[in-house]
């Protein structure tokens, strides 16, 4: 017996096919639903490009697997409500928190869960809570400047 | 698939996803290895190529429970690090745990990674096995005949990623004491980077004090990253035992747990710079246990 593999996707049911069971939410993301602002940096858990929300928590696509999500909400940057991406933007212009972009789309699911109150003990600065997230153009001041001044 | 796409390292596989044990023991019985939140085992089936068939353990509704308001704190083998670390309950009745459970990888992770997971990889480096070990973690265990056992962790970990799971057997939670009257515990690692790094040298402690909150009456010690599996060094702290909190003492107390280790030398650190950390850390554990004791008094 299989558990429920329909996932909901921003918003919108789907059912996995039973050949993407056994693959990477990441690339049942990007390949079968086209939402390549899931990005694939490290594959191995660490560099936080491929965040999406389950159920509302930030998890690293690339280490789950398709059939694990079933029954599950996912929701990638593709997802977000306009007005917090709008917010997003101009925060990360105004700071200068992008500069290749590469790591930009993790940082926006990452930053609107924890503008939705996201957080493990209630008291972690937000460069803590962006620990998972990592930059290779260097910008962590300038993207924890500009969470910090997205309301 | 697209070929934009940088390709998957992980093989072809079989993934299944039962609601009930029977069905989790029948796969594994058809060669499946157990999945939890799978951010060992699916880098392992990467990087080697197998495991080729996975059974997930989330769909087990008993793998599920958490209770961290008994005098035994209880986590089944599916709940991930996160949802304990919300607990106030399990971060005051076991911080040397909690500190290690919010030392994993990164909040990614955390909602992932199970304290299962972590303690059955086996890793010297497990960085939630010290904690356990002060806090006398026993892990319960099931076989496909429903036979039932309880080991101490201590005796669970036999060496770098082994355990004494036999053919078939699975474990289903795992249970470790709240602090006791007039007690506090800590632990800390020492890593390159504070985030996604594994510990060069990590050290729990549990101490309780007597009646007038400054004399020590049992410190217990755990060395993690120093030798095949974590140490239980309780034994160097004999010399706190009976007194305050002194620097000479500590001193020599840290001396005697980085003899009892048995570190490697790797790309990562050598043997000899993984014992003065050791040294180091016993002092800055206990340190701030006491103060934590003496703040929450
Ligand atoms: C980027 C990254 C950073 C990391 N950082 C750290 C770190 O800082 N500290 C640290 O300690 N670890 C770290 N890890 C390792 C890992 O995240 C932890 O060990 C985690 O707790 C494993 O739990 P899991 O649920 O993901 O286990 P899984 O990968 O699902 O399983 C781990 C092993 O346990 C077995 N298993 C699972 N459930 C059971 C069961 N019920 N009974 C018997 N066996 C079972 C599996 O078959 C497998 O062999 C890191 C990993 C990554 C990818
Ligand atoms: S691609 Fe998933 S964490 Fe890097
Ligand atoms: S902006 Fe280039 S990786 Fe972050």
């Amino acid at each position: 017996m299989t558990v429920v593999n329909t996932i909901r996707v921003n918003g919108v049911d789907h059912e996995i096919p039973a050949n993407w069971q056994a693959k990477r939410l990441l690339d049942y993301l990007r390949t079968e639903l086209k939402l390549v602002g899931v990005k694939e940096g490290c594959g191995e858990g660490d560099c936080g490009a491929c965040t999406v929300l389950v159920d509302g928590e930030p998890m690293c696509s690339c280490l789950l697997l398709s059939g694990v999500v079933g029954g599950r909400e996912v929701t990638t940057i593709e997802g977000l409500p306009r007005e917090y991406l709008d917010k997003f933007s101009s925060a990360c212009e105004t700071h200068g928190g992008v500069q290749c972009g590469f790591c930009t789309g993790g940082v926006a699911v990452m930053s609107s869960w924890m503008k939705n109150g996201g957080t493990e003990t209630g008291v972690e600065p937000v460069s803590k809570l962006l620990e998972g997230n990592i930059c290779r153009c260097g910008g962590y001041q300038q993207l924890t400047n500009a969470i910090a001044d997205i309301n | 698939m697209a070929s934009a796409l940088r390709p998957s390292h992980l093989p072809e596989m079989d993934l299944q996803c039962p609601t009930n044990l029977g069905d989790v023991f029948r796969h594994i019985s058809n060669g499946a290895q157990l999945l939890a939140g799978g951010t060992d085992i699916l880098l392992q089936a990467s990087v080697r190529g197998e495991p080729n068939k996975l059974v997930w353990t989330g769909g087990i509704e008993s793998m599920k429970e958490f209770d961290a308001d008994s005098d035994f704190i209880k986590v089944g083998a599916s709940v991930p690090l996160s949802t304990m670390i919300k607990s106030n309950a399990f971060r005051d009745g076991a911080p040397a745990v909690a500190d290690g459970a919010q030392s994993v990888g990164s909040l990614q992770l955390r909602n992932q990674a199970t304290m299962v997971g972590n303690v059955c990889t086996a890793s010297p480096a497990a960085d939630t096995v010290p904690g356990l070990l002060i806090h006398n973690c026993v892990v319960a265990t099931i076989d496909k005949e429903n036979n039932k056992r309880e080991i101490a962790l201590k005796d669970f970990l036999t060496g770098p990623g082994k355990t004494n799971l036999g053919e078939g057997e699975l474990v289903t939670c795992l249970s470790f004491s709240r602090l006791g009257k007039n007690q506090m515990s800590a632990y800390q690692r020492f890593t390159q980077r504070e985030a996604l790094d594994l510990a060069f040298a990590s050290v729990a402690a549990r101490l309780e004090f007597e009646e007038d909150g400054q004399t020590l009456m049992t410190v217990n010690l755990a060395l993690g990253a120093v030798g095949p599996t974590a140490i239980d060094a309780s034994a160097a702290a004999d010399i706190l035992k009976g007194h305050p909190i002194s620097e000479g003492r500590l001193d020599i107390c840290a001396d005697a747990a980085s003899q009892l280790c048995s570190p490697i030398s790797d790309h990562r650190a050598s043997a000899g710079y993984r014992r003065q950390l050791i040294r180091a850390l016993v002092g800055d554990v206990v340190r701030q246990a006491a103060t934590r004791y003496g703040n929450k008094k």
